[in-house]
Parts: structure tokens; sequence; C-alpha cells
């Protein structure tokens, strides 16, 4: 290494001493405690002071602790809402080095999916590290570092904690840590909105908020009344339908139809008189399901008229069939090139008719052959 | 002539002067020591199996525990290691930042160890007392920007896990306005002091060869005269800017390293003094924004070290491809500092050995991990 | 500052202690994984040296270019590979980067000359080295255990030691 680098040299210690007589060092010793002695009698109040006692009267007064304190991890929920801002995601499970963190999250009692909440959350206190890692990682920013540092315990159990003894309001944290909180707040609210809303019954409330628990309970079952009132104005549509599974056909069917609709939301208003070249008899008839169609929609709830009403494999393949038919005779129809959608497109109500027809004539059909049977 | 007999007497695990859960088993005749065997893993606690375990973020915290006194310049040798394991780089502000905080730790050690050795040799808590309020200020100063006095956990991949408050700035100013008046104080308290000269002049005396032999590294290897500084030798981080002195002793005694501790407080100060006018034209923010933590560096090994209060700290990291190390080795320099303890011990009596601990400056948990 | 890369030293040392530079094979370190693809080997591009001759390599180190400070003393378990693979790492008095010395043993017995009677620096290295893992060294003065105490048995690093349920460790530990 050499001795003269452009930023600093090597410099060798000078032990030789200075022109002290004997004796003197240790009374220049002497003088430095005495100064510090004299000095203790007045309070040190900055950092630039050497002299001057800065003692603090523990426990009777207490020093106030910066905002970025970290001691032992606490959970927070809102006090507006009750609402725990802990969804159970895991994440600091994951990153606690000492692994002191145990998670249960919640679950729905009724469907059995999971719900943004925790159930139950331990940590361990006596093996918790304060590190900061769980408060860092949060990505609901529920988890935080508190400031506690008078803990001791003669019962080592009594520091396993658990949610309840984790919760702590938001204010008791603005009122520790404004600033930091501030950082976050917009964020953290605006993600609890989202968990709330996926919360069913009470599930996600602190357990502490007994009243608020009460009210929402409340509130749910006067809901749960109105709501079998409610139920019954609506159109009788099939219950189970929403959650049957439909055969391909029936699929191809209802994406047939559904397509139509789009389509007539955005397109100009349909043209029934459509150039399209349909046979005199399914035109007729479609009219006239086009027709009863229309009285029917006046009338009845908003169910969506192309609920996937039970189809028989056959009729809805007859009604696919029949849709294509009208798809191909508009195409043919219409020189300019225009998409088998869009064909369906220009004659929605022409496609339902047809779909409609159809049906009809299936059934007619189907009608026919038992009466011919019969005979 | 008397029949006399060597006696070996056990000096440890508890003992208020050995720095921690240390043992000397040592062979006296009489009251000068012939033979001297350091024993120690009374502080064990697998360090670097746990960290084969943890993932490299997890890691960390276990860094600050090592050389607890310290905390700081362990997270950043570590810091160090894996970005160069993962290719990360490190913004400008965040390594003034770094620096700043480093050399802060450097005070604070020297304050401490100091004081220490003044209590080792008798003088019980005057000069301890004296430096552990400089350390309180500084200690508030790490608590007000990481959250922690001691177990700072602040460096992060890529930087430092928090901006400085704005409160930071001021205190440190008015700290370093006390700065010189505590180092020029310790002077004057310890430099010409009789009794100091009496038991640490001569004593402990350490050759340059055998120094360097001994692969001891920091004070107590530039206390001996070889002027060998990572911060000058294979500059890291952005030492290669900073104008300081390298302070050497003459004769390798407990007196010179008492006199180089000294002197490397008035570099930091210098340094700190840099750092702060650098710091407001510094590019960048205070850690890497593409930085992940959650790090999975590729198959290879690294070794990075940085120039701590007590010596060479270096992590050797050999990655297998997955977010844990596989292997992951601390160059503890405590450890290695005492290698030479019964060679430097040997001829002396019982309370220079004491004072030739205490001039090494160790601490138990770098030292067993 | 003087900087002699690992490639000039291999050149180095190979003249002037022929048989000592090895050939270095790449590393599987871990075992492959259950699904997906292994991860590349480790080739290092560090000095691989005959395990009988790494003290004459380190006192060439030394006596020759000068890099006279042993700063570290490294064993890794390579259990996939069945070797141990003991680092030496050297840096000059003047400054500098590293150069590091790589030895490889097999698991099975483990021996390594002792370079304590010619470097002291090795010292508490190598009986950390044998504590840890168990590898002889051959010729330390105090080759003894240093961290665990005297009587204890098995090597704690390795990486076939079991983190929980030996003698020492009860099962729910």
């Amino acid at each position: 290494m050499t001795t003269e680098t452009q930023h600093g040299s090597v410099i060798v210690m000078d032990r030789r001493r200075g022109k002290l007589r004997a004796g003197q060092g240790l009374l220049q010793g002497l003088r430095v405690v005495w100064d510090h002695w004299a000095g203790s009698f007045r309070k040190n109040d900055n950092f630039s002071k050497i002299h001057g006692t800065f003692t603090v009267e523990y426990p009777e007064e207490r020093l106030p602790m910066p905002q970025a304190y970290r001691n032992m991890p606490v959970l927070l929920f809102d006090d507006e809402s009750g609402h725990e801002l802990c969804t159970g995601c895991y994440q600091c499970q994951r990153i606690c080095p000492p692994q002191v963190i145990h998670i249960t999250q919640a679950k729905d009692p009724v469907t059995g999916k999971m719900v943004p909440a925790a159930t139950e959350f331990i940590i361990e206190y006596d093996a918790c590290m304060s590190c900061g890692f769980c408060a860092e990682v949060c990505p609901f920013d529920s988890i935080k570092m508190d400031h506690v540092y008078e803990l001791s315990t003669a019962n080592r159990a009594a520091l396993t904690m658990r949610k309840a003894q984790l919760n702590r309001s938001i204010s008791y944290y603005t009122g520790i840590a404004p600033g930091l909180w501030a950082e976050v707040q917009a964020g953290a609210m605006k993600k609890l909105q989202g968990s709330i809303k996926r919360r069913p019954d009470v599930i996600g409330l602190a357990a502490s908020l007994t009243e608020k628990i009460k009210a929402r309970r409340l509130e749910l079952a006067a809901a749960a009344a109105a709501a079998p009132a409610a139920a019954a104005v609506s159109a009788p549509a099939a219950p189970a339908a929403p959650a049957a599974k439909l055969t391909p056909e029936e699929k191809a069917a209802k994406l047939a139809a559904m397509k139509a609709a789009n389509a007539n939301k955005g397109a100009a208003p349909a043209p029934a008189e459509a150039p399209v070249a349909l046979s005199p008899a399914d035109a007729k008839a479609a009219k006239l399901a086009a027709i009863k169609a229309a009285n029917a929609n006046k009338g009845a709830a908003p169910a969506p008229a192309e609920a996937p009403v039970a189809l028989s494999p056959a009729d809805a393949k007859a009604a696919k069939l029949a849709a294509i038919k009208a798809a191909n005779a508009a195409k043919q129809a219409e020189a300019a090139p225009v998409s088998v959608e869009t064909a369906v497109a220009t004659a929605p109500l022409d496609a339902k008719a047809a779909r409609l027809a159809a049906i009809k004539a299936a059934n007619a059909a189907k009608l026919a052959a038992e009466q011919g049977n019969n005979e | 002539m008397l029949k006399t007999e060597e006696l070996q007497i056990n000096i440890g695990p508890q003992h208020p002067s050995t720095h921690g859960v240390f043992r000397m088993l040592v062979t006296v005749d009489g009251e000068t020591v012939t033979d001297l065997k350091p024993v120690f893993g009374y502080l064990h606690r697998n360090h670097e199996q746990i960290a084969e375990v943890n993932t490299y973020l997890q890691n960390m915290p276990y860094t600050d525990r090592l050389d607890y006194f310290n905390a700081m310049a362990n997270n950043h040798a570590y810091a160090m290691a894996v970005e160069k394991l993962v290719g990360i780089e490190v913004p400008e502000r965040a390594e003034y930042i770094r620096v700043l905080m480093v050399e802060l730790t450097r005070i604070l050690n020297h304050a401490g160890a100091l004081g220490f050795l003044i209590n080792d040799m008798g003088a019980w808590q005057t000069q301890l007392a004296f430096g552990m309020r400089e350390r309180e200020k500084i200690l508030d100063l790490f608590e007000s920007v990481s959250g922690a006095r001691l177990m700072c956990n602040y460096f992060r991949f890529g930087g430092v896990a928090r901006d400085l408050t704005a409160d930071f700035m001021p205190r440190l100013k008015d700290l370093l306005v006390a700065m010189p008046a505590f180092i020029d104080e310790m002077e004057r308290l310890l430099r010409e002091n009789e009794i100091l000269l009496q038991r640490s002049e001569g004593i402990g005396i350490l050759p340059k060869d055998l120094a360097l032999a001994y692969s001891v590294t920091g004070p107590v290897l530039r206390g001996s005269g070889v002027a060998y500084d990572i911060r000058r030798a294979e500059p890291y981080s952005i030492y290669d800017r900073l104008d300081f002195d390298v302070p050497v002793g003459s004769v390798g005694d407990v007196y010179d390293r008492i006199l180089v501790r000294i002197e490397e407080m008035r570099q930091s100060k210098r340094i700190i003094e840099q750092v702060i006018a650098q710091l407001p034209d510094a590019q960048g923010g205070h850690i890497n924004p593409k930085a992940r933590q959650n790090v999975r560096p590729p198959v290879g090994d690294v070794y990075a070290r940085v120039e701590t209060p007590k010596g060479e700290l270096g992590f050797y990291l050999v990655s297998d491809g997955s977010s844990r190390p596989y292997r992951y080795k601390v160059r503890a320099p405590s450890f290695i500092n005492l290698t030479p303890l019964g060679d430097m011990c040997r001829g002396y009596k019982v309370a220079d050995m004491v004072v030739i601990l205490g001039s090494i400056d160790i601490v138990m948990g770098e030292v067993d991990r | 500052m003087p900087n002699v890369s690992a490639d000039d030293l291999r050149v180095r040392l190979g003249r002037a202690l022929p048989g000592v530079v090895q050939e270095v094979y790449p590393l599987k370190v871990a075992p492959p994984p259950a699904q997906g693809h292994a991860p590349a080997a480790f080739v290092t591009g560090d000095t691989l040296v005959d395990a009988a001759r790494v003290v004459d390599a380190a006192l060439y180190l030394r006596d020759v270019l000068g890099y006279a400070y042993l700063s570290d003393i490294c064993v890794v378990d390579y259990l996939t590979d069945g070797i141990f693979e003991v680092v030496y790492r050297f840096y000059n008095v003047e400054g500098g980067p590293s150069l590091a010395l790589k030895v490889r043993v097999p698991r099975e017995n483990p021996v390594v000359p002792s370079l304590t009677p010619d470097w002291p620096g090795a010292n508490f290295h190598e009986r950390e080295a044998f504590d840890l893992y168990g590898i002889t060294f051959v010729g330390h003065p105090y080759l003894h255990r240093i961290y665990m105490w005297d009587e204890f048995e098995g090597f704690p690093m390795r990486k076939d030691f079991p983190k929980q349920g030996d003698k020492y460790i009860g099962e729910d530990e």
C-alpha cells in the first residue's frame, strides 16, 4: 500500500510525550474529570455539549420514542367500520426470520371459500426479534411495529399473543407514528374497502368491538328478512338454472344469443325489414314469434330473455342450425363482405325469431310424431 | 531456592474483564504468564447453519447479532456480498448514507472499546462513562432512522431500508460540533497519563512480521506498523472519493493501539464531514428501486469484506441457484485477532494479560458466531 | 496495486511447482430438483491445487508473489459431489483483490496438510474446519475442537448432520 495516495496518507502515531513534568499527566486527567463533575449540575439538552447531565428519571419520566422505533408487532383495525385490516395473506409468516407468526385464514362457513380475513393470528413475543420485516412486507399495512418495551413478565406462556391481544385501533397507531401512517393511509383504506366487500357475515370485525358486531348481525338479519320478499317479485326463472352446467350445444346457443344481445346494444335500431332471404313460412313464423317475444318482454321482470331455459339437445341443435341458416342467408343476400356475427347482428330480432321458430317447429314436429304414433 | 511449580488457572468464562463469555487457560509461574490458551464457543449459536436455512433477506437481522456492538458494519458486509453475487447496483445516495452509518459506528465502537480498555486497567468507568455518553447520542440517531439502537437491520440489497429523517442532519451536525471536544478531552485524559503509560507502554508487543503472519487485522495490525486498511487497499463503496489518513503505530504495544484508535475517531469525523457536504448532490434514492429483496442468485461464490472497527469482516457465500445460501461463512475479525493472544501475553504479568485482551477489542458474538 | 489474476497464477505456479495445479472440473452443488431443470454447474475461476502440495503453493504465494496476508480458510461441503472444498484466500500487503487456492478432498477421508507450522495465522481457521466439518489437518500443533465441547460427537456443519432429532437436540426442538 503506497504511503501517499491522492486522498490521504499514512500517519505514524507520535508517541513522544509533551513537555510535562512527571505527575502532570495525572493532574491533567483529573482536571478533565473535575470539569465533568462541575458541569454535571447543569442539564445537557443539546447534542453539541459534552458536559452536563442528561439523566432521564425513568420511570417517572419517559423519553418519547422516535416514530421509526420498532419493538413487537401489532395488528391494526379500523375504528369506524371495526374491520381488521389483516386479510390472512401469509406474507408476514413467510418472511419472519425466527418463524414466530402463525396465521389461520378465515373461511366462509356457508360456501367453504377463503375470505380475506384471519381467524387466528399468533405471534410468539418471547422469540420475536423485532426486526420489522413483517411490517415492511405487509401489502395491506395491517401489521405494524409497536413501541412497547415494558413487556417483562414472570409467565412465559403469556407472551404468546393471540389476535385479540394484538389488535390495536388505527387511532392508537397514529398516536405513536403519525407520519408513517400518513404515508400509507390512502392505499390501506382503499384495500380495506375491497376486503370488507368480500367478507360475509361478521367475519373480519375486531372481536373486542362487541357492539359493532351485534349491530352488524342485526343489519344482516334485517337484510335476510327483506330478501325473500324481493325474490318473489323477480322473474320465475329456474333458480337452479344459473348454477346448472350447460351442454356444449346449449353453450353455443347461449353464446350466439349473447352475441346477438351485445350487438343489439351497440348497433343501430335493428331493421326488422333487413333483406334476409328467409323462406316465406319461416319469415311468417319468425314475425309471429317476434311479436309474441316482445309482448312477453314487456310484462315480465328483466330476466334475461336469453336465459338458458333448459333446451333439449335436439332443440338446441335445431336452434343453432336455424341461426346459422339465417346468417348464411344474410351473407348471401348482402354482397358486401360481412362477417357471420355482423350478419347475425344486422338481423338480431330475426335470428331470435328464427330460433324461436325452430323451437316451435321442433315441438310441432314432436307433437305431430306423437299424434301420428297414437293414431 | 524454594521449589516452585507452574500453576494452570482458569480465567472465565464468567468474568467481568473477559469481554463476554471467554475463557483463558493460563499457565503462570508466580505472577508471570508462561502460556495462554484461549477457549471459546460459549456463545456459539450456529449462525452459519441458521443462515443456510433462511433466505438471503431473512439473514439480514441475524448479521446484526454477530458483532452486536457494530450492527451497521455487519449489515454492510453482508449486503455487499449479496449485491456482488446477484449483480445489484447501489445508488449513490444510498452509498453515502451507508458510509455515514458505518463511520458513525466506528466512532461509537472506539469510544466504547477505549472505555472498556481503561476499565480493564483499573480506572473503573470514568472514560467509559464519557464514551458511553457520545455513544448514546449516536445510538439515538440510529434509532430515529432505523428503528433500533443496536440491532439496526438497516441495510437492504441495493441500498438502505429507509431514507434519513428530517431531524437527522441537524442532530448529526450538533454531534459533530461536540466530537472534537470529546476526542481532545479523551486524549488529554489518556495520552500523557503516567499510570496509563506504565500499564500500556511496552506491554503486549506484537512485532510487524508476526502481526502479518498471524493474519490480524484492524487497529491491532495497524498498531504494529503495517499500514493495511481495506478502505485503501481494496476500496469499496465510495471510499475512493473521500480524504482520510490511516494511522499506524511504530512499536505494536497496547499504547500504540490506543493512539491508533483515538486517531481513527478523528479520521472518521473527517469522513462524516465530507459525506455531509457531498450528500445533497448524490444521485438516486435510498435504495435501488429495481432491486428485489427476495433474491435468487445464480450459481457461484463470492467473498466480500469491509473494514469494521475491529478489523476485516468478510462474508463468503456460495449459491446453488435457490433462494437460500448453500454456504455462508463469516470471517470474523475478533476470532482471528485472538490467534496471537498466547504469544502476546507470554512473559507478562496476569494483570497485563487482561489489558492485552482489552486492547485487541473482541466481541464474543463474532468470535463464536 | 498489484493484481495477479487467477490465470496468471496458474501459469506461474505451473512453472514454479509442476504438478501442483489441477484442472478445474464443474460441481453440481445442489441435488437436481424433483421438477424443472437443474441449475447450471458451478465452474470456479480460482486455482485448484493438489491437496498434498497446498503448503508449497501457499508459501510460493507468500514468498514469491508477496501475498503475505492469509485472510480466510473456508470449507464448503458439496454433498452431491462427494467432496469438501477448502478455500484459502490470500491478499497482497500492498493492496488489491484476492487470490484464492482451492483444495478438494473426498468426504470419506478428508486429510489436508496443515498450514499452521509455516503460517501461524491458519491456526484457528483449521481448528474450526476440524471442529465443524471433521477435516484432519496433518501437522497442526493443537488440533482440538474450538466451538463444540471436547466430547462432542459428530461434525455439525456437514450437510448430512441432522438438524433435529440427534442425541443432543431432542425431536421437538
